[in-house]
């Protein structure tokens, strides 16, 4: 149910993050973004905050707060769908 | 001969002049206010030191960044004898956006970076040398002190004004609100409560002279270092090696026991303090008085190093360690001894002053009284281009790093001046692939322009109050340099310098003082006006 969710925060994490050579097929939904995965650092979680309250109206106090929802992209499209506000 | 400090100046929320500020500080009264939500556009409550509340000083031409240099450097050469207008005499800006209110939809141009103010500037005081504008991040005012020492050591000046000066903007406040770095309250450096930094805004002047007379009673910045982490342009290296690389340099043939005190960086960020902990530990520096100035004034940016090297002088003179504003109980893991209570000054005349900033940059000054000061030593070799590279508009930088650069995931969220920088050093130095550069130092017109073009329209366009924290990184030129350090590993200086216009002998001249014989550097010119309009004349270069 989440798909079109999904595909819509890839291409939000591959703008904001300028990801440039990645595409949203590139990105497996389930698999960990920092780290091992797209090798994401701390400034990038500081963007995946500003992508929740700009586009959902999500307001985080720090990353400490999004680290379990930053597991994943799936991770992410679901706490979104819960707490969105618009 | 001696570089001393013949005059100074803070013009800050708490006073005009150093004395009306040392005894507010001694008092034990913060310029830190609590500022409503939407001050200034500022869509979180946030606590910072300003003028007013209402957001201006008693500027009249709206200008506020010159307002309070020219009253700052009007005051310190006060009684000095220093004539501004010598050609023996150089002005030194310090600072990291400089005439920030110009940084708004309306009026922001390619011409709106410090350059153009400080032109203004030196043309009030009649200057008629070149005036540099150091814009390091947060050790600019540390770096314009150092540099300032090395200009009159080496003998290209006699005198030197060396200003550092901020003020507190949306601009600023978005970036840092972005980082997660901005205490809601006022900040506590080096406690476990401690929640981020406060802005502060203020403008803070030092002017320099040669003195030889050892009974002067003048104080004498007798050396100082900086260094690289090339660890990650926001992060401190956690172990904050770099720190103690500098604090050995500027230590050298001294013994910690020679020190009356520490003035500590202490931005109340959980990072910095607790690098800066761990580095004052591992220099062996744990007993010795240490304080924190930035619960009294905030973080005044490119003024912090100037603003509080004078505050820590006048204490000293005044025979005391001021308390460390905000805290209380450690939340560092290293030991550093910050009090909440004032203690005596052990009397002995030298202290040390650390600095650090985004873009991996350090920097640590040690001052002595004439009495007993060992002059700083200042050696110039001469300079030998080993190679060099010359790209300019319209160069597609993107379309070389895809065709002939290794795949570097950093890359594309850099902003131009630094993939500029990044895709020619790779190049030059693919050319000479036995030699590692140690240093970088860099220098440009239009600071970061374009960048900040960026920002504005993120914070104060039509999408509402969005900043990105990678974008504003990137407003403080020194990033591009920053790059290059983590890519190639350099631990050395580096710095960013921002000129009236590209300026050979000056540029050379600041790399022959600032880098010792032997040093490989890469060295130039990287300069975005627009988009469409940039020159990069970069070189590798080596001392001799």
């Amino acid at each position: 149910m989440n798909d079109d969710l999904i595909l819509e925060l890839k291409n939000q994490i591959i703008d904001a993050l300028n990801l440039e050579e990645l595409t949203p097929e590139d990105i497996d939904a389930d698999a960990p973004l920092f780290g091992a995965g797209l090798g994401l650092d701390s400034i990038d979680a500081l963007e995946l905050i500003v992508i929740l309250d700009k586009n959902y109206g999500i307001k985080l106090a720090s990353p400490a707060e999004g680290k379990a929802i930053f597991k994943s992209v799936a991770a992410i499209a679901e706490y979104v769908a819960k707490n969105r506000s618009r | 001969m001696m570089t001393a400090v013949l005059g100074t100046n803070i013009v800050s929320p708490l006073g005009r002049t150093s004395q009306e500020n040392y005894d507010a500080v001694k008092r034990g009264r913060s310029a830190l206010t609590g500022l409503e939500k939407g001050w200034n556009g500022i869509p979180e409550k946030i606590t910072a030191s300003v003028f007013g509340i209402s957001g201006d000083t008693d500027s009249k031409r709206g200008r506020r960044f010159e307002d309070i240099v020219v009253e700052s450097i009007a005051a310190a050469l006060e009684g000095t004898g220093v004539n501004p207008s010598s050609e023996r005499t150089v002005l030194i800006i310090s600072t990291t956006k400089g005439d920030i209110e110009s940084l708004v939809p309306d009026t922001l141009s390619r011409y709106s970076g410090p350059a153009g103010a400080v032109h203004r500037i030196a043309r009030h005081f009649g200057i008629v040398t070149s005036p540099v504008i150091v814009c390091n991040a947060c050790i600019s005012g540390g770096n314009a002190q150092l540099l300032a020492a090395r200009f009159i050591g080496a003998g290209i000046y006699d005198n030197a004004i060396v200003c550092g000066a901020d003020t507190v903007s949306p601009f600023t406040a978005a970036g840092f609100l972005s980082f997660k770095a901005l205490s809601p309250f006022e900040c506590r450096p080096f406690d476990m409560e401690r929640r981020g930094l406060n802005l502060g805004e203020a403008a803070a002047t030092i002017v320099f002279g040669r003195v030889p007379d050892r009974n002067s009673g003048l104080w004498v910045l007798e050396d100082g270092a900086q260094t690289n982490d090339a660890y990650h342009v926001s992060a401190p290296s956690p172990d904050g090696n770099g720190v103690c690389r500098a604090i050995e340099a500027a230590m050298k043939g001294t013994a910690p026991e020679d020190l009356d005190c520490i003035s500590l960086h202490g931005t109340a960020t959980l990072f910095n303090d607790q690098m800066e902990s761990r580095a004052i530990q591992d220099s062996g520096l744990s007993d010795i008085p240490a304080m924190a100035l930035k619960g009294y004034y905030g973080h005044t940016l490119g003024a912090s190093g100037v603003l509080e090297t004078i505050i820590t002088m006048k204490a000293l003179e005044n025979g005391t360690v001021l308390p460390t504003r905000g805290f209380e109980e450690p939340g560092v893991s290293g030991r550093v001894s910050v009090s909440a209570v004032e203690r005596p000054s052990g009397g002995k005349g030298r202290f040390l002053k650390i600095l650090s900033g985004f873009g991996g940059c350090n920097c640590a000054l040690r001052y002595g009284r004439a009495e007993n000061a060992l002059p700083l030593a200042t050696d110039c070799g001469h300079i030998e281009v080993l190679g060099d590279i010359r790209m300019e508009s319209p160069y597609d930088f993107d379309g070389t790093y895809k065709t002939s650069l290794e795949n570097n995931p950093k890359y594309y969220k850099m902003d131009m001046l630094a993939k500029l920088s990044y895709v020619a050093s790779e190049l030059l130095l693919k050319r000479f692939p036995s030699i590692r550069p140690t240093s970088v130092i860099l220098f440009n017109g239009s600071s970061s322009i374009v960048q900040d073009r960026k920002h504005v329209d993120m914070v104060m366009g039509n999408g509402g109050f969005f900043p990105s924290p990678s974008v504003f990184l990137y407003t403080l030129p020194n990033l591009a340099v920053g790059e290059l350090a983590i890519r190639n590993g350099i631990k050395g200086e580096t710095a960013l310098y921002i000129l009236q216009k590209k300026d050979p002998g000056l540029m050379d001249d600041i790399i022959r003082v600032s880098l010792p014989k032997g040093t490989v550097a890469l060295t130039g010119w990287v300069d975005c006006r627009a988009e469409d309009d940039f020159e990069v004349d970069l070189k590798l270069i080596t001392i001799n």
